[in-house]
């Protein structure tokens, strides 16, 4: 593999990530446009561990998730008393305001970025997103999942059949938190440099986008979307100076005639033997 | 997410395969496109000498990117015309990063790999050169930044990481004392843009400092006023400084950003002098506020003399005048001119021989470049010579220039060079 | 100099209100985010700017700015809105943003990615007010905006249309049974919202004498901002919240600096949806959001 594809492989697995963080808290009915904030303290914190406490990557990143998923339940909390497109401008809000507070946070060098990573493999970076791709496909098989989309379809039903949709609510604001603040963590050893710009609203939109392309309602949504997106610009260069308009309309056409994305549940049924709860 | 219906009419879904399939052509169409592009390039049978280019041709900074692809063409077709270097032509690769680091990064990646060029000429912006450059490390490839110029992007990244601008820092230790004596000033204020990075390093770093050694008093040392990338209005930080009243006032900002600066400190009535570092060049900014006048360094302005800056600026005008996408009045910038002297110098290593052009010598092809680089004495830049100093930055010439009712002109000539010297 | 703040914070915060209206008519009548408002605003003050270098006058420039952003707008609603109205709201929001791609890319190739700058300010004059002053396009600014918001006033609450408008954004289903035209108001609540982000390109153009194609982003996102503190399903919250929030970012940016800026401006967006999501003017009611 050329080191060119290997880039783009290990952009693809990052995507993945960012896609599947945002994935899990959909499941729940709950729309985040501000993952790119978790991605951001997942990075910095993973890279202030290993460059300034001298920690394996691993480890850092295993705090880096922890870390951005308890941020990730702190933010879940409030976004309780939100729905749909309140909550997802209240997260675009949490999202900028992250962004300028490292902007402003000198000991992460503010706008001058952070540096001082080392390379890492793609090989690295793709054994944390084939691993925590293979959790939450589990995760999707489990009754915990069943319980996710039971507060997605009707949380007042769910409610009163005895599921606590508080605990899942913020539990999967936490769990798709940690899986970005991952991802951030891999980001900035994947790039060597780091800067607030490179976690503003336009991460976070790319973020939903792998999964509203690629599909929503199963876990290898989010990865073709990620793919698709992470390679189509560079397949779109030889329009030159059109790239993104081409992008915007292929991105209309795709919402227009795909809406629950390119991969949905009914292509997976005929494949699998086990039965799917299709609501 | 509710979850759509997912029968859907049987006419939806027809449409979704034409939605495929019109994708999918869409693809395929820009990878045959490419394929046929490389089939041109190995029919060809004398020695190539493969230069890669990154440059912004989309997004924030796509006039530059724009700018310096048709510079690049101009070389291309200048060198190729006198039948290349030693019989082989020169084939520039020009690639659009969009000013993204991550996709300068991949960049970097497919022009080593893919399209084995010799040396690379970009990324333009810091940010993107932060993330370029250690991948060029890597990669054992040369890369030569044309514009950014945050203190130790090619530092951090030796020794294959170069710039062909000079560090802000040593330029404003001659802007500052001029600006100081040109217009008597005792005090001034700060304002700079606080989302990005080489600004923040000018008003924060380089400037305070210098601005101090000169006996200068900065009024407000202790909390700069700032603003964003992108606001449109910067009326309550003009009204700030006009109560701050300085004798000049330091903007850290790219030209872009100044103009909104500039244009609202007119509008307020606070006409004075302002100094600040390269990013301010550009002819955009003359027309802001003719008569408040602007002091910044540049290596390469239009109107700048010598043979090699004259004839350069005469043959490129018109033809970016004639480029699709760029303004009716445009004049080359500073970073064409930087872009050019990159890709020449590396013409110029192939011309020096040791470069053996033929695909498994690659490796040392590209050392040879590295060598060749840091090396370099006296390289015949368009404005005198050029060399590199152990930090990968150049040492050339530079002017400290004035601008005012529309143009540029020279007021200091000077070295980067340590003590001055070495141009 | 606290005097000449306030006046800079009233005019900032008159050019949110407008993008703010735009954002919020089309949010309170159908409960779409659309984001290519952001960009019909970029495109309106680069039509405005156009002409005027062009050497039209500015009594041609206005309209035809709100004529080609309201143009623009219906585009947006007929195939990014309409065909996506029945799917959850995330849909539309990406379409529109999808939208938004398109049209800076376009400005881009058209216009440059320079600014775009009026040869001379449009009125350069100031009135004095003391201590302060304020510039004749100020006051323009002001005015017009003013006097836009009045006119929609007038639409909303006293013409067919208006009723009309109104009868969908309590329920559409039952406006429809009535016998309004939904169909036809959706498109002329999206005109009218295009046209008012025209109106905002425009002013913005002439006050600040430049444009650039990336101006809608980060104005677009206040902009929000803005509408959420005046409560999105209520019209009429942005004329308070946009004067409060246009103060509150100059004042912040005299005592704080920029980075706290937008931590005051989205914490205040923040802290409306979650302790008052009807806005500050909003009725005792709460909002049922649409489920995602």
């Amino acid at each position: 593999m050329s080191t060119y594809a290997a880039g783009l492989s290990a952009d693809i697995g990052i995507a993945l990530l960012g896609g599947l963080s945002v994935y899990v808290i959909l499941a729940t009915g709950q729309l985040s446009l501000g993952n790119a904030a978790f991605m951001a303290v997942g990075a910095y914190l993973a890279s202030a561990l290993t460059v300034y406490a001298g920690l394996p990557l691993t480890a850092a990143l295993m705090l880096a998730g922890l870390a951005s998923g308890f941020l990730g339940v702190l933010v879940g909390f409030p976004a309780l008393r939100l729905r749909g497109i309140y909550l997802a401008m209240a997260t675009l809000g949490f999202g900028e305001m992250t962004r300028s507070f490292f902007l402003d946070f000198a000991p992460a060098g503010g706008a001058g970025g952070f540096r001082g990573m080392g390379p890492v493999s793609t090989a690295y970076i793709w054994a944390w997103s084939a691993s925590l791709l293979v959790g939450v496909v589990l995760l999707e098989r489990s009754r915990l999942w069943l319980e996710f989309r039971a507060v997605n379809d009707d949380e007042r039903a769910a409610d009163l059949i005895g599921l606590n949709t508080t605990a899942i609510k913020v539990g999967a604001f936490g769990l798709g938190a940690a899986i970005a603040g991952v991802a951030g963590g891999l980001f900035a050893y994947h790039q060597l440099y780091i800067e607030p710009g490179m976690f503003g609203f336009d991460r976070s939109i790319e973020m939903v986008l792998y999964v509203v392309l690629g599909g929503s309602t199963v876990a290898v949504g989010p990865l073709l979307g990620a793919t698709l997106l992470v390679l189509l610009p560079e397949f779109l260069r030889f329009l030159a100076d059109w790239r993104l308009a081409a992008f915007g309309a292929l991105l209309i056409l795709v919402l227009l005639f795909r809406r629950q994305g390119i991969i949905d549940r009914g292509m997976f049924r005929g494949l699998s033997r086990r039965k799917w709860a299709t609501p | 997410m509710r979850i759509p219906n997912e029968g859907g009419l049987e006419m939806k879904r027809r449409l979704s395969y034409w939605a495929a399939a019109i994708s999918a052509t869409a693809l395929m169409a820009g990878t045959t496109s490419s394929w046929a592009a490389s089939d041109v390039q190995s029919a060809a049978a004398p020695p190539e000498i493969e230069i890669g280019a990154i440059v912004p041709s989309s997004g924030p900074f796509a006039e530059w990117g724009k700018a310096n692809t048709i510079t690049l063409k101009m070389l291309e077709d200048k060198v190729n015309a006198v039948g290349g270097v030693n019989g082989a032509k020169l084939h520039i690769v020009i690639y659009d990063d969009g000013a993204r680091p991550a996709q300068a990064a991949n960049l970097v990646r497919k022009l080593a790999d893919d399209d084995k060029v010799l040396a690379i000429a970009g990324p333009l912006t810091s940010s993107a050169a932060e993330v370029a450059f250690p991948v060029a490390n890597q990669a054992k490839l040369v890369a030569t930044s044309q514009a950014s110029s945050k203190p130790g992007v090619a530092a951090n990244n030796r020794p294959w990481a170069f710039r062909n601008t000079v560090d802000e820092g040593v330029l404003a230790k001659s802007t500052v004392p001029y600006f100081k004596k040109a217009f008597g000033i005792r005090s001034v204020a700060i304002v700079y843009d606080a989302k990005d990075a080489v600004s923040t390093a000018i008003a924060n770093r380089v400037m305070p400092a210098i601005v101090k050694d000169n006996g200068i008093n900065i009024v407000n040392g202790a909390s700069p006023i700032s603003f964003n990338t992108g606001d449109i209005d910067v009326s309550a930080q003009v009204t700030a400084l006009k109560g701050l009243n300085p004798d000049g006032v330091v903007i850290g900002a790219d030209y872009s950003q100044a103009v909104t600066v500039i244009r609202e400190m007119k509008r307020q009535g606070f006409v004075k002098p302002v100094i600040g570092g390269t990013p301010l060049i550009s002819s955009a900014i003359l027309k802001a506020a003719p008569d408040l006048p602007i002091v910044a360094p540049a290596t390469y302005y239009p109107g700048v003399e010598g043979e090699g800056a004259a004839n350069f600026t005469k043959d490129l005008t018109p033809l970016l005048r004639k480029g699709s996408g760029l303004p009716a009045g445009i004049e080359p910038s500073m970073y064409d001119a930087n872009i050019y002297e990159i890709v020449s110098m590396y013409v110029d290593a192939v011309r020096k021989g040791g470069v053996a052009l033929q695909a498994p010598k690659l490796a040392s092809d590209r050392e040879r470049i590295m060598s060749y680089m840091t090396g370099l004495k006296g390289f015949r830049g368009l404005s005198g010579p050029i060399s590199f100093n152990k930090d990968g930055d150049a040492i050339k010439a530079f002017f400290v220039v004035l601008g005012k009712d529309g143009k540029w002109t020279e007021q200091v000539r000077g070295c980067s060079g340590p003590d001055g010297k070495g141009c | 100099m606290l005097l000449q703040q306030l006046i800079n914070g009233l005019t900032l915060g008159a050019v949110y209100t407008l993008i703010a209206l735009s954002f919020s008519l089309v949010m309170g009548i159908l409960g779409v985010l659309n984001l290519a408002i952001a960009e019909l605003f970029m495109l309106g003050g680069y039509c405005g700017l156009t002409l005027i270098i062009m050497g039209h006058s500015v009594w041609l420039a206005v309209p035809a700015a709100m004529a080609v952003s309201g143009v623009l707008a219906v585009v947006v609603e007929r195939v990014a809105y309409r065909p996506l109205r029945d799917a959850p709201m995330i849909m539309p929001l990406l379409s529109t943003l999808a939208f938004s791609i398109i049209f800076q890319n376009v400005a881009v190739n058209v216009w440059g990615s320079d600014p775009l700058q009026l040869p001379d300010a449009l009125a350069d004059a100031r009135l004095s007010l003391g201590t302060a002053s304020i510039g004749i396009m100020q006051l323009a600014v002001i005015v017009v905006t003013v006097l836009l918001v009045v006119a929609l006033g007038v639409i909303v609450q006293s013409t067919k249309l208006g009723r009309g408008l109104r009868a969908v954004a309590e329920n559409r289903e039952v406006a429809r049974i009535l016998g309004a035209p939904a169909s036809r108001l959706t498109t002329a609540a999206f005109a009218l919202s295009g046209s008012l982000a025209g109106a905002a390109g425009v002013l913005i153009g002439f006050h600040y004498a430049a444009i650039t194609p990336y101006v809608g982003v980060d104005t677009g996102l206040k902009a929000i901002a803005v509408m959420v503190v005046g409560g999105s399903t209520r019209i009429w919250g942005v004329l308070i919240a946009g004067p409060l929030i246009g103060v509150a970012e100059v004042l912040s940016v005299v005592y704080g600096g920029s980075a706290i800026r937008d931590m005051v401006v989205y914490g205040l967006m923040i802290l409306v949806l979650l302790l008052r999501p009807q806005g500050v003017l909003g009725g005792s009611s709460m909002p049922e959001g649409e489920r995602v």
